[in-house]
């Protein structure tokens, strides 16, 4: 074989090398996945977009660059402007920081990947929008609130979102209370799942509690409020004494009222005490009378023993009593005085007064000797 | 020493023989009954001023008229008392054949009302020191009134001072006994003995009641 023909062969094969390899490349390479965390955004969430490429060909492609053009999303990261070759079998990810702008809805931003020989690929990506928020809700607490009174308050927390949330706490907001704990934790939330707290609550006024759920989707915070109202009322189930079976006896330096006092009420009184309120004045030995716990429908007697002034036709009977979180209570309940008792102001206590008894010995005395005198001289 | 009349208190025998010269006079056994009916009449209006307390205001004016009344109520006790306790003494004497006109016997029995005066007097106070100190609530309806009434009477009954009072006024009235058995024994002409029963039955029933009363025992 002559040499010419030799290199004319070997650049034959040469360019046929060549002219194989170029053609046979952007075909070869496709997208094989792509995902996004979180995998719902919210608007205005800042979420990771990842794509993945794989080259299916038996030949190396070259890549120049790779972009993501946003469709109701905003790319925030740079392009990868210069990617490099691809091998064979090989496969590629990109990450791309994106932020939800747009409203809610799926939308398709498109990935572009540019070949350094020729062509490019475009792939639209799926990104989902969805502003549910968590639900929170109050689940148990009482009947009425009262001031000082400590009421258990339980929140119910719900993720009806399609995507798992993290982070999930609860926050108690405002003034005039004190609250056990300061938050709850509830921690992450699968889609369709609950977590519930309960809180101690003890208000000192009338006001708005506001429970502030906080979680995370992805790395974006978000907050939800839930608002309680405490209005004090009259509990149901609160102790209820009642005095009954009132008698008032005069008696010298003051009065003595005897009665009866009775749980009417569903709960049990503790520390209960009875004493006569002004214009009374409680007197020895009965200032107060101590009854005790009083357990729903027990009754006792109490005895107290005071001294009014004059024209006093009526005196209050306070009660005091305390719940089982030691908070005080007080019912008052009016004694009349007027129309069945009259009594001695001064204290004389039931006595024979020393001075009366001088009076009377002096007086006998005096009288005494008067009769012997009169029987002496006859 | 001649003191008048008042050496009945401390000589009674000497006075009623001394009294027997003269004809029976009820000039000063009035004067006394008056004077022991007056200091009645003191304790009745305080008794009667402060059940006045009671009423309500649109009653006050019956309230006054019952001051009135005590007032009066109390002179005329004064004298009713010396007029039943000299019946009394006649007609007891007459069971021991007793003689001498009924003038006398009254004129000797107002005598004998003279310690009366004094016990009168501190009984007054006692009663202004025990009525003065009581709670009195103002009642508006009959049956309020008589509760206060009734309550009002427990109290004076069972109070310590009502009770010195009692005793007090026990022991005035053994002195007036004790001049009255002189007096009887020169009015009716008794012996000692039966003078001393002529007045001892009598008041001695009266004084047990007063004490029974007393002690609660009513």
């Amino acid at each position: 074989m002559k040499p010419l023909y030799l290199v004319v062969i070997t650049l034959l094969c040469a360019v046929a090398a060549l002219a194989g390899a170029a053609s046979a490349a952007p075909a070869d390479v496709a997208v094989t996945s792509s995902s996004l965390d979180p995998p719902v955004l919210m608007k205005g969430d800042t979420g990771t977009l990842t794509v993945v490429i794989q080259n299916n060909g038996a030949e190396t492609v070259a890549i120049r660059s790779a972009r993501l053009y946003g469709s109701g999303v905003v790319p925030l990261s740079d392009s990868y402007a210069s990617v490099g070759e691809i091998g064979a079998g090989n496969s590629k990810t990109f990450t791309f920081t994106v932020r939800a702008d747009g409203g809610e809805g799926t939308f398709y931003p498109q990935f572009v990947l540019d070949f350094r020989d020729d062509g490019s690929l475009r792939h639209p990506v799926p990104v989902q929008v969805e502003n549910t928020a968590l639900s929170a809700s109050v689940v148990g607490k009482p009947d009425a609130f009262a001031a000082g009174r400590t009421a258990d308050i339980t929140v119910r927390v719900g993720n009806p979102r399609p995507n798992a949330v993290s982070g999930v706490q609860v926050v108690p907001q405002g003034t005039n209370f004190t609250v056990t704990p300061s938050i709850a934790f509830v921690g992450g939330l699968a889609p369709d799942g609950s977590g519930t707290v309960v809180f101690n609550l003890t208000p000192a006024v009338e006001t708005d509690v506001t429970f502030q759920v906080v979680w995370r989707n992805g790395i974006n915070t978000h907050t939800a409020d839930l608002v309680l109202p405490v209005a004090f009322g009259e509990d149901k189930r609160q102790a209820d004494p009642v005095i009954t079976n009132v008698e008032v006896t005069p008696e010298p330096g003051g009065y003595r009222i005897v009665g009866d006092v009775m749980n009417a009420g569903l709960e049990s009184a503790r520390s209960v005490l009875v004493t006569p309120g002004a214009p009374a004045t409680p007197t020895d030995p009965f200032r107060v009378y101590v009854v005790g716990t009083l357990d729903p429908d027990d009754i006792s007697s109490f005895e107290v023993t005071f001294k009014a002034d004059v024209g006093t036709t009526e005196i209050p009977l306070v009660v005091e009593y305390r719940d089982d979180d030691g908070n005080r209570y007080t019912v008052t309940r009016p004694v009349d005085l007027g129309g069945t008792t009259a009594a001695p102001l001064d204290e004389r206590e039931g006595e024979f007064p020393v001075a009366g008894i001088v009076v009377v010995v002096l007086v006998a005395l005096g009288i005494a000797g008067a009769i012997y005198y009169s029987w002496r001289r006859t | 020493m001649d003191t008048g009349f008042l050496r009945v208190l401390f000589n009674p025998g000497r006075f009623f023989e001394a009294r027997m010269q003269d004809e029976p006079s009820l000039k000063v056994p009035a004067l006394i009954a008056l004077v022991v009916g007056l200091i009645g009449a003191v304790s009745a209006a305080l008794t009667a001023n402060l059940i006045v307390g009671i009423l309500p205001a649109e009653a006050q004016a019956f309230g006054v008229l019952m001051v009135g009344f005590s007032v009066v109520g109390g002179v005329i006790g004064g004298f009713l008392g010396w007029i039943v306790y000299g019946f009394v003494f006649y007609l007891v004497s007459m069971v021991f054949k007793g003689q001498g006109d009924l003038k006398r016997t009254l004129e000797f029995t107002g005598y004998g009302f003279l310690p009366q005066v004094f016990g009168g007097i501190i009984g007054a106070v006692l009663s202004y020191q025990l009525l003065s100190g009581l709670t009195i609530p103002t009642a508006t309806a009959p049956e309020e009134i008589q509760a206060v009434t009734e309550n009002l009477t427990s109290v004076l009954v069972t109070d310590p001072l009502a009770q010195v009072a009692g005793l007090v006024s026990t022991l005035f009235l053994i002195w007036s006994a004790n001049i009255w058995i002189f007096g009887m024994k020169y009015a009716r002409n008794l012996s000692t003995r039966d003078a001393a029963l002529t007045v001892g039955i009598p008041v001695g029933l009266f004084i047990l009641y007063t004490l029974i009363t007393l002690a609660g025992w009513l």
